[in-house]
């Protein structure tokens, strides 16, 4: 880590990727470190802390984020991007470390596993991919309108943008609403363009028949594909843990 | 008889068919159409058997002509037919896709008339998927033993990937299980295809059309017959070097039918089934041929140890070896080093020395591996507690703590960590925000 001044501050950023590239940007250009940073709606304020709301400003994103790709290459920022995406706490200040070590070392940066933050910004990132990799398969879609699909689901990471990307590119001739319950969004696409809302107004549409009898078919494939004598729950709930059984149509 | 039924009778003689794969596909959606191939393939669900489900795997018929011993839909079998219609199962297909159930479609069928019949069948079946509905998701279809060379092929250029499967590793079992089928049957069509895999490969134009883009596949049966585990990984090594096979999947023998020239097992022999997977995996990933790790003395795997264990403690002699200089396949001979583990250790250690703690850090695994490294010479353990006999029985230990989870190899999400980056067009979309 190159010597930075440490401040001792707590910078308070919008939640968006931009937001936190634009500390970053700060970060880089006064060389100083923060002791935390967090975003301003899950920020709780407490009393030893000196919090600061940095504003978005997408010019400086965007330097930075040019610079990532040119100085450290494009891996780096896939991995911050789905690092950012993690639930995890102190992934901002993770990112920052690595990022500007990054800017320093340049690519060979991925290679120093032995360093803690260079090792769990990819970890992170693992984790965040994995899921939504997971639910690239684990999402189930039910016709709710003449060719309008609807699918739930509840990832533990942000990961609705890029899960609502592999839908749209798969599936561009189909409506889509794929609602993420545990941040209470939803990404909507007509295959060309798509937008991420709220999910305070959604209702939720009734299947029809057609829907039904597909769905009955499913379950019926489901049952009838295992082989009886290999039967094995614990390797079944190992690939496909509990949590995710919700949403699904079949029953394991 | 109404598609219920005929789902249930063609996907329950589908299901002892281990092949579930739906990766090696670059197919892209240009806008139209419907579906596209992620490369590194993607499990859909888990059965109760925990098996993956990644494809709507179905036979397009199974009222067969033909009599082969073990199988379930021999024609002297009292069992329901069914036989799909090209629509019924092209629409099942697009159905359940547009509802992400699958990945695609892995279509086999029982012979009906002839094989070229069947084979007719099977083209105008993915006909109607590719060019009336524009799919462009997974395909895998069997080619029918016996059936000509122009329809495999017709489709082949339709398809994903193809398998013929060898299922009875030897001649002599396949005479006396399968007499209605030819051994050269199944090989010369197979190396039809694979020459034409070969073909096709060396044709840069840009305007060819793909023919069995993502490889040739095949399957044997384990345990319905004599042959050895030697016997079996040895016809694998040759699928692999001569026929330039993608995968070979093994499938644990299921007594379905009682006749004098089969065996009756009371379970499928599952752990040798996983030892082949293991041993398979060697030989691909990590530089082992099939006579290093059986021979004529050891004709069969231990049941105890995992293959590279087993190879490991016979050849104790190579070990330790230092993580430091040891080369990448060197360190992928230690047990308990995998592929991940190799490459991070590689990566690693053109930064710094590394030692039993920063291998911690890198999250390598060393409960096996820990008994044949060392790091800057130096053992985890003090020399003369290392003997091969503390070793044996320290992994004996392990192995007895870990239960087998054969399953872990059928699925495709062994591949997912070394296919990370998404594409950068993805990236660039992901991270640029609103289009
Ligand atoms: S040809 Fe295939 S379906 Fe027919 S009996 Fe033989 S194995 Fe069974």
């Amino acid at each position: 880590m190159p010597n930075w001044k440490l401040i001792n501050q707590t910078l308070l950023y919008d939640g968006t990727f931009d937001g936190l590239l634009t500390i970053v940007f700060d970060c880089y250009t006064t060389k100083t470190l923060p002791q935390k940073i967090a975003s301003h709606q899950t920020y709780e304020p407490n009393f030893l802390d000196k919090p600061r709301l940095i504003q978005t400003d997408e010019a400086k994103a965007n330097r930075i984020f040019h610079g990532i790709e040119k100085v450290i290459g494009q891996d780096a920022l896939t991995h911050s991007f789905y690092c950012f995406l993690c639930t995890e706490a102190n992934k901002e200040i993770t990112i920052l470390k690595y990022l500007c070590d990054g800017f320093e070392i340049g690519p060979k940066i991925n290679q120093k596993l032995t360093i803690s933050y260079v090792y769990d910004v990819i970890r992170m990132h693992r984790k965040a991919f994995g899921e939504c990799h997971r639910l690239k398969g684990l999402l189930r879609l039910q016709e709710v309108g003449p060719n309008l699909f609807y699918g739930s689901c509840h990832p533990d990471h942000a990961i609705l943008e890029p899960l609502g990307h592999h839908f749209m590119r798969r599936l561009p001739n189909q409506n889509l609403m794929i609602h993420d319950q545990t941040h209470h969004l939803c990404f909507i696409t007509n295959g060309k363009t798509y937008q991420i809302i709220e999910d305070t107004h959604l209702v939720i549409p009734t299947i029809s028949k057609q829907e039904k009898q597909f769905q009955d078919l499913w379950k019926l494939f489901f049952k009838t594909i295992a082989i009886p004598e290999r039967k094995n729950p614990r390797c079944q709930m190992q690939f496909m843990p509990k949590k995710y059984w919700q949403d699904l149509i079949e029953e394991p | 008889m109404d598609i219920f039924q005929k789902l249930k009778i063609l996907a329950d003689s589908a299901k002892y068919d281990a092949s579930c794969s739906s990766s090696g596909s670059k197919r892209k959606n240009g806008g139209t159409g419907i579906g596209n191939g992620e490369t590194a393939g993607i499990c859909h669900s888990w059965g109760a058997d925990g098996r993956c489900i990644s494809l709507l795997k179905i036979l397009f018929s199974n009222a067969c002509i033909y009599d082969c011993k073990y199988c379930i839909n021999r024609r002297s079998n009292p069992v329901a037919r069914a036989t799909f219609t090209p629509r019924e199962v092209a629409d099942l297909t697009i159905g359940f896709y547009q509802r992400n159930y699958i990945e695609g479609l892995f279509l086999s069928s029982a012979v009906v008339g002839s094989p070229d019949d069947t084979m007719m069948l099977l083209i105008s079946t993915v006909t109607i998927l590719r060019q009336e509905y524009h799919f462009h998701g997974y395909i895998h279809a069997k080619s029918i033993p016996g059936s000509s060379k122009e329809l495999i092929t017709k489709l082949g250029l339709l398809v994903d990937r193809m398998s013929i499967n060898i299922e009875l590793p030897s001649q002599d079992s396949l005479k006396l299980l399968a007499p209605q089928k030819e051994k050269d049957g199944i090989l010369t069509p197979m190396t039809h295809i694979a020459k034409s895999i070969a073909e096709n490969k060396q044709d840069h134009s840009r305007k060819k059309s793909l023919f069995v883009p993502a490889g040739q596949t095949t399957q044997l049966i384990v345990g319905a017959t004599p042959e050895s585990d030697l016997k079996i990984l040895k016809l694998s090594q040759g699928l692999y070097q001569k026929m330039n096979m993608k995968r070979v999947y093994y499938s644990a023998y299921v007594s379905v039918n009682q006749d004098s020239s089969l065996p009756t097992l009371e379970s499928p022999p599952l752990l040798r089934e996983n030892r082949l997977y293991q041993a398979d995996w060697l030989l691909r990933f990590y530089g082992f041929q099939a006579e290093e790790l059986l021979d004529d003395t050891h004709p069969n795997f231990n049941t105890l140890l995992d293959p590279k264990c087993d190879w490991a403690l016979r050849h104790i002699d190579q070990f330790p070896v230092e993580v430091n200089t040891a080369s990448y396949f060197t360190l992928l001979r230690v047990p308990g080093i995998g592929v991940i583990s190799a490459k991070k250790i590689v990566m690693a250690r053109r930064q710094c020395h590394l030692d039993f703690a920063s291998l911690k850090k890198l999250n390598v695994v060393l409960k096996r591996a820990q008994y044949f490294i060392t790091c800057q010479g130096k053992t985890m353990y003090p020399r003369k507690e290392l003997s091969p006999s503390c070793i044996e029985s320290s992994l004996l230990r392990l192995e007895r703590n870990t239960s087998p989870t054969s399953s872990a190899l059928w699925g495709d999400q062994l591949s997912l960590f070394s296919h990370l980056p998404p594409t950068k067009e993805d990236k660039v979309k992901c991270l640029t925000g609103n289009l």
